[in-house]
C-alpha cells in the first residue's frame, strides 16, 4: 500500500481506539443517544397531549398511547391534498407524507444537534495534540497531511457510528412509547436521515478539524469553532430574509459556501437534490479542511 | 563518508529574536554526539528544524547526503525525543509504541521485536500495558526514549534524554547508548557536560544560535595529547630531570600548590597509555603518590574557555543583601 495512504489509515484507526481509550468515544455515544431518547419522549409527550386535544375537540375517545390519530390523519386524503398545497409539489409532498413521523422528527432534530456536537467534541482535536506536544513524536513518522486527514477521517466515522447510535435510541423510544408504529418504515427512515445527517455533519467536521488545525489551544479552538459556525447560520438565514438586489444575490452566492445553504436540498427526498447536496457538503467539508490544513503544513510544532 | 546529519547557515527567528543564527554543523554518521551550549543556545531549535517540527527561515539542513527531512525518504530513519512534550496519557505504553511503529512502516513480526527490545532496555516491560498515566516521570521520560530507539532509525536525536532519570537509569541508558548499533548516529543535547565527555565521539558547542567550535572528543578534551596526574603528599620536590629523560617531546606543567602535574605531548611521541605507564615509573619509583589520573582535560573546561565571550556578555548577580539600584 502506497505509505501516505497506510499511515492515513493507521490514523485513523487510531484516532478510534484513542476515542475509545480516553472515553471520549463513550461521552460523545452517550451524548447523542440520550440526546435522541429526551427529545423523541419530549416528542412522543407532546404529540399525545395533541391528539387527546383533537380527540376531545371531535368527540372520540383518547388513546392511551400517542400515534394512532396522527397516523390516521397522516393517511387521510385531504390532510394529504393541504400538504401538498403547503409544500408546493405533489411529488415531494407524497414522499414526505410516506416518511413515518417519528423519523421526520429525527431528521430535524438529527440536523439540529449535530453540527452543535461535531463542534463540541472535535474542534480541539489537532489542537489539544499541539498543545501537549504529543504531535511531536508523530510528525517525524509521518506527513502532517496523512496525520490530519486520518484524524478527520476517523472523526467522520465517530460520528457516524454516533448518529447510527441515536437514530436506535429513537427508534427504541418510539417503539415501546407510540400506538401503531411501524417498525421497518421507522427504521428504515430515521437510518436515512441518520446518513443525511451525517453528510452533514462532515461538512462542520472539516470546519472544527480546519479551526483545530489554526489555533493551538483547545479551548479557544472550540470557541472559535462556535463562533464560525454562528457566522454561517447567519448567512444563511440573511440569505433567505433578504431579497433587495444586489444582497440577495451576494447572499445567495455565499450561502452556497456554508453548510446551511444547502440543508433543504438534503432533506428532500428526490435523489436530485440530495445528491447534488451530498457532494456540496462533502466538498465543502473538504474545502474547510483542507484550507486550515494551509496553515498547518506551515506552522512551528 | 556523508554526515549523517548536516546544517549550513540555518537561521531559524521567533519574532525579532534569533534562535538560529546562521548554525553550521556536521555529523559524522555512525558517531555518538554531543550538543553542548547555555539555556537558549539553539540547541532544541537545531533538532526540531533538522525534523521539520519547525521551519527554518534560512539556510539548509541535510540528512545523509539526501536533502532536508522528508517524511516520506525518512520516517523510521530519523527519530526525535523532544524536550518537553507530553505522551497521549491515556495510551497504553505498548499500544503507543505500536502506533508509532506502523507510521514508520515496520511490519508486525519486525515491530513486536523492536517493542520488545526497546521496553527491555528501558526497564519497563513488566507495565507495557499501563496506561501512559500510570506511569511516574521517570518512566514517561523512559518510555520517550523508548520511542526514538523503535525500529533501529539510522539517526537518533535526543533532547535532554536523562533529565528525570534516577542515576540507576541514567547509568543503564548510558550503557545502552554506548552499547548501540553502529550503523547509528546518536546525537545529544545535554547540559550534563561530564556525560557528553564519557558517552560521545563528538561534540559541537553552540551559543546564541552559532557553532562556537565542533570537533571529535579526543581533540577536545585533549585526551590524545595531555594527562593530569594528583599527587600527594602535594608540594614535595619531582625527579623532572628523569620525568623529561622518559619522555624527551613532551612539555610539563606543575599546578601552583605543587598537587597536579600535567604533560602535554603529540601523537608522535607516544600514546597516552604509555606516558602513564613511563610517568608512573618515575613518580613511585621517587615515592611519590598518585592519587588520581586524568587524561585530557575536562570538557566543562574547555567549554567554558571556548564560550567565555559569549558568557561574559551575561550580566552578573548582584551579591547577597545589595540595594537594587
Amino acid at each position: 500500500m502506497n505509505p501516505t495512504l497506510r499511515n492515513t489509515w493507521t490514523v485513523t484507526l487510531h484516532e478510534l481506539t484513542d476515542s475509545i481509550r480516553s472515553r471520549r468515544a463513550i461521552v460523545l455515544l452517550i451524548l447523542y443517544a440520550l440526546n435522541a431518547v429526551v427529545a423523541t419522549l419530549i416528542f412522543v409527550k407532546v404529540l399525545h397531549e395533541m391528539e387527546n386535544q383533537f380527540e376531545k375537540a371531535v368527540g372520540v375517545a383518547q388513546a392511551e398511547k400517542a400515534g394512532g390519530t396522527t397516523t390516521a390523519m397522516w393517511k387521510n386524503r385531504n390532510f394529504r391534498e393541504l400538504i401538498s398545497h403547503l409544500v408546493g409539489n405533489k411529488e415531494t409532498a407524497e414522499k414526505l407524507l410516506e416518511t413515518p413521523p417519528l423519523a421526520l422528527f429525527f431528521g430535524w432534530l438529527s440536523f439540529f444537534y449535530t453540527p452543535l456536537l461535531v463542534m463540541l467534541m472535535s474542534a480541539s482535536r489537532i489542537s489539544e495534540e499541539v498543545w501537549s506536544g504529543s504531535v511531536r513524536f508523530m510528525m517525524f513518522r509521518t506527513s502532517r497531511l496523512s496525520w490530519c486527514v486520518g484524524k478527520y477521517a476517523g472523526q467522520a466515522l465517530q460520528l457516524l457510528v454516533a448518529l447510527l447510535l441515536s437514530g436506535l435510541a429513537a427508534w427504541i423510544t418510539g417503539w415501546c412509547r407510540m400506538a401503531f408504529f411501524d417498525p421497518g418504515a421507522n427504521a428504515a427512515a430515521i437510518a436515512v436521515f441518520s446518513l443525511k445527517a451525517w453528510i452533514y455533519g462532515i461538512a462542520f467536521l472539516g470546519l472544527a478539524m480546519g479551526v483545530s488545525q489554526t489555533i493551538a489551544s483547545p479551548n479557544v479552538a472550540t470557541a472559535v469553532g462556535f463562533v464560525v459556525m454562528i457566522l454561517f447560520s447567519v448567512v444563511s438565514m440573511l440569505a433567505e430574509w433578504v431579497s433587495r438586489q444586489p444582497w440577495q444575490e451576494i447572499l445567495n452566492a455565499l450561502d452556497l459556501l456554508v453548510p446551511g445553504g444547502h440543508k433543504m436540498d438534503l432533506w428532500l427526498p428526490d435523489a436530485m437534490h440530495a445528491g447534488v447536496a451530498t457532494v456540496f457538503l462533502l466538498a465543502l467539508g473538504a474545502a474547510y479542511m483542507l484550507a486550515g490544513y494551509v496553515r498547518f503544513s506551515r506552522r512551528n510544532l | 563518508m556523508s554526515a549523517a546529519l548536516e546544517l549550513k547557515g540555518v537561521v531559524k527567528t521567533y519574532g525579532s529574536r534569533r534562535a538560529l543564527d546562521g548554525l553550521d554543523l556536521a555529523v559524522p554518521r555512525g558517531t555518538i554526539f554531543g550538543l553542548v551550549g547555555s539555556n537558549g543556545a539553539g540547541k532544541t531549535t537545531a533538532l526540531a528544524v533538522t525534523v521539520g517540527l519547525l521551519r527554518r527561515d534560512a539556510g539548509s539542513v541535510s540528512l545523509f547526503g539526501e536533502g532536508p527531512f522528508d517524511p516520506l525518504r525518512h520516517a523510521g530513519r530519523v527519530t526525535l525525543l523532544p524536550q518537553d512534550s507530553r505522551l497521549p496519557l491515556h495510551a497504553r505504553a505498548e499500544d503507543l509504541l505500536w502506533f508509532y511503529g506502523r507510521l514508520q512502516g515496520l511490519g508486525e513480526g519486525a515491530l513486536r521485536e523492536s517493542i520488545d527490545e526497546v521496553l527491555e532496555w528501558v526497564h519497563l516491560n513488566d507495565r507495557r500495558r499501563s496506561p501512559v498515566r500510570t506511569l511516574s516521570h521517570g518512566m514517561m521520560r523512559r518510555l520517550t526514549i523508548a520511542q526514538a530507539f523503535l525500529g533501529r532509525p539510522e539517526l537518533v536525536l535526543l533532547d535532554e534524554p536523562m533529565s528525570g532519570l534516577d542515576p540507576r537509569e541514567a547509568a543503564r541508558i548510558r550503557a545502552i547508548l554506548k552499547r548501540r548499533h553502529d550503523a547509528q548516529t546518536v546525537v545529544i543535547s545535554s547540559h550534563n557536560l561530564h556525560e557528553l565527555e564519557t558517552l560521545c565521539d563528538g561534540a559541537a558547542f553552540i551559543e546564541a544560535g552559532r557553532l562556537v567550535r565542533q570537533d571529535s572528543m579526543d581533540t577536545l578534551t585533549r585526551r590524545s595529547r595531555r594527562v593530569t596526574f594528583f599527587l600527594e603528599p602535594a608540594g614535595q620536590p619531582l625527579p623532572m630531570e628523569e620525568l623529561t629523560k622518559a619522555l624527551p617531546d613532551a612539555t610539563w606543567e606543575q599546578a601552583l600548590d605543587g598537587a597536579e602535574l600535567t604533560v602535554k605531548f603529540f601523537d608522535e611521541t607516544a600514546r597516552a597509555a604509555e606516558v602513564n605507564a613511563r610517568v608512573l615509573e618515575v613518580l613511585l619509583r621517587h615515592g611519590i603518590g598518585v592519587l588520581e589520573i586524568r587524561r585530557g582535560s575536562a570538557l566543562e573546561s574547555e567549554y567554558f574557555s571556548a564560550t567565555d565571550s559569549h558568557a561574559s556578555s551575561v550580566t552578573p548577580l548582584p551579591p547577597a543583601g545589595s540595594a537594587t539600584p
